[in-house]
């Protein structure tokens, strides 16, 4: 390596594993020229745990904890995909007020998934403050969920046909109270992030993801509404009570970092309303549907559901060949095929905003592991 | 419609099977059978109506590997599945040429699986050890185990 680096005028830079911008255990081997990188190599699968094989070695129930610990920052988009996915199989249809809990436990959880990645992405710009108001706001979201899932990170709280337990008035209201407060906050934001002109500086043109380049690398989520392509699940594939609300799909213009950091806070308020319209148009009823096989053994066949997680389109492609464990689940998950464009993304760049376009990305590296 | 535009740019190429999938049931609109050496063709195709690589794995079964490519379209809701049977022993053919984001979803394929593609400019592993000796996702793994 070293003698081929003289010869070349290049030089081998390790970013990671253990590298605080890395947001996991990713590592990137970077060919640089002076200060420049010619060549990044991202070397993936620290984390591998093997939940794919794990699904063929369980029953169906049995693999619903380990979804939540795929992504483990949006946890219940992920059960919701599964669930989904399973119910199709199963032919079982989920009450409404089970869906409405759905939606607004998943949005809940979009926000605080955002706000962590929004701290954390200005720390690796170098802006210390956001993070600890991101990390204040978020703990309300964790205490909120805390109290009808029972965990705080990795929810398995969605069960196949509903949920296991109904939302009371107390949740109703802190989460009002909740939604109230966020608003106040977003203005602190702008004033402290939004409108920061070294901030702006560090992200504005830098890079760029065309359109074309979201289509030939199949990117979903946040990073091609920064591109300016309105593609949400949410929207195009309605899935849950999704097609009941009222809601906006952010887009950029550019593509560039500041597009993908716009559209994400602005996602977040989107989420917000979302969460308003279904506690006012919360429906009574059941929770669970009526008739869920206590054994699950869906006949023959396969199906594909897909869910807008935070990151982009989780899918969840189950097939089964009539017994108690499923043949083969495949999980596609969104920052496998956001982060396979960073190689064509840091070419010509410099470490610094290798980091921040990394951290644009937003990838959960255990997530990609799988 | 999308799916009609599909249908259209798949049939010159005369595959096994182009029909219109249960969307309620499976999540498809339209389920293709391929050989394994047409898929840069079909990709060339799906590219042209605007539909992007969702996922790409594989199904072991003891006769064969199905590789089964999903695509979608930011345009317009129309889900794709295509599935192309390679014979135990033989190689699926890469169509990381056509979309680029296929090239580590077919090194993920021949990591869990062992199933090699030819033409692929990069096919190393990418979530076991490099030095890795065997294919987790394999059906006949445990029972290797088990022998050992």
């Amino acid at each position: 390596m070293l003698e081929r680096g003289l010869e070349e005028k290049t030089y081998v830079l390790n970013l990671g594993p253990q590298h605080p911008s890395t947001h996991g255990v990713l590592r990137v081997e970077l060919e640089m020229e002076g200060e420049f990188i010619t060549k990044a190599d991202p070397d993936i699968g620290y984390g591998h745990r093997g939940h794919e094989h794990m699904a063929e070695n369980r029953n169906y129930q049995q693999f619903l904890p380990n979804l939540g610990r795929v992504d483990y920052l949006h946890a219940l988009a992920y059960n919701q995909c599964y669930c989904m996915a399973v119910e199709k199989l199963l032919g079982l249809k989920v009450p409404e007020r089970a869906e409405f809990i759905r939606v607004i436990t998943g949005e809940m959880n979009r926000i605080s998934s955002h706000l962590l990645w929004l701290g954390a992405y200005l720390l690796d710009l170098g802006a210390f403050t956001p993070i600890l108001y991101c990390f204040d706001d978020r703990e309300h979201i964790l205490d909120l969920l805390d109290r009808v899932t029972g965990s705080r990170l990795t929810y398995c709280y969605y069960r196949f046909g509903g949920v296991p337990q109904d939302i009371d008035e107390e949740f109703v209201a802190g989460t009002r109270e909740f939604i109230k407060r966020l608003r106040t906050r977003f203005r602190d934001y702008d004033n402290l992030v939004t409108k920061n002109v070294i901030f702006i500086h560090r992200t504005r043109d830098v890079g760029i993801i065309t359109q074309e380049q979201c289509l030939e690398y199949g990117l979903t989520g946040p990073m091609v509404r920064g591109s300016g392509i309105p593609y949400d699940i949410r929207r195009s594939e309605p899935y849950s009570a999704y097609p009941l609300f009222d809601f906006e799909i952010p887009i950029g213009s550019k593509g560039d970092i500041l597009d993908r950091y716009l559209v994400r806070v602005k996602e977040m308020e989107q989420s917000l309303r979302i969460i308003e319209q279904a506690l006012n148009k919360l429906p009574e009823g059941p929770i669970m549907a009526e008739k869920v096989p206590k054994r699950i053994k869906p006949a023959e066949g396969e199906v594909y559901a897909a869910v807008e997680a935070a990151r982009g389109e989780f899918g969840c492609y189950v097939v089964s060949q009539g017994e108690v464990k499923p043949y083969r689940i495949k999980l596609r998950v969104p920052s496998f095929a956001n982060l396979s464009i960073l190689p064509e993304l840091s070419v010509d760049t410099l470490v610094a905003d290798l980091v921040a376009i990394l951290g644009s990305i937003d990838v959960v590296v255990p997530e990609i592991d799988r | 419609m999308l799916k009609d535009e599909i249908s259209k740019a798949l049939a010159p190429l005369k595959l096994e099977r182009v029909e219109p999938g249960d969307y309620d049931k499976t999540g498809y609109h339209l389920e293709v059978d391929a050989a394994p050496e047409q898929m840069p063709e079909v990709a060339q195709a799906l590219k042209s109506t605007g539909c992007f690589l969702d996922s790409l794995t594989a199904l072991d079964f003891p006769e064969a590997f199905h590789v089964v490519y999903h695509f979608s379209s930011f345009r317009e809701l129309c889900r794709t599945a295509v599935k192309a049977k390679v014979p135990k022993g033989k190689a699926a053919v890469t169509i990381c040429r056509v979309y680029p984001g296929a090239n580590w979803y077919e090194r993920e394929v021949y990591d869990l699986f062992g199933l090699k593609f030819t033409g692929h400019p990069d096919l190393r592993r990418i979530l076991l050890p490099f030095d890795a000796d065997f294919h987790p996702l394999r059906k006949v793994f445990e029972t290797e185990k088990a022998d050992a």
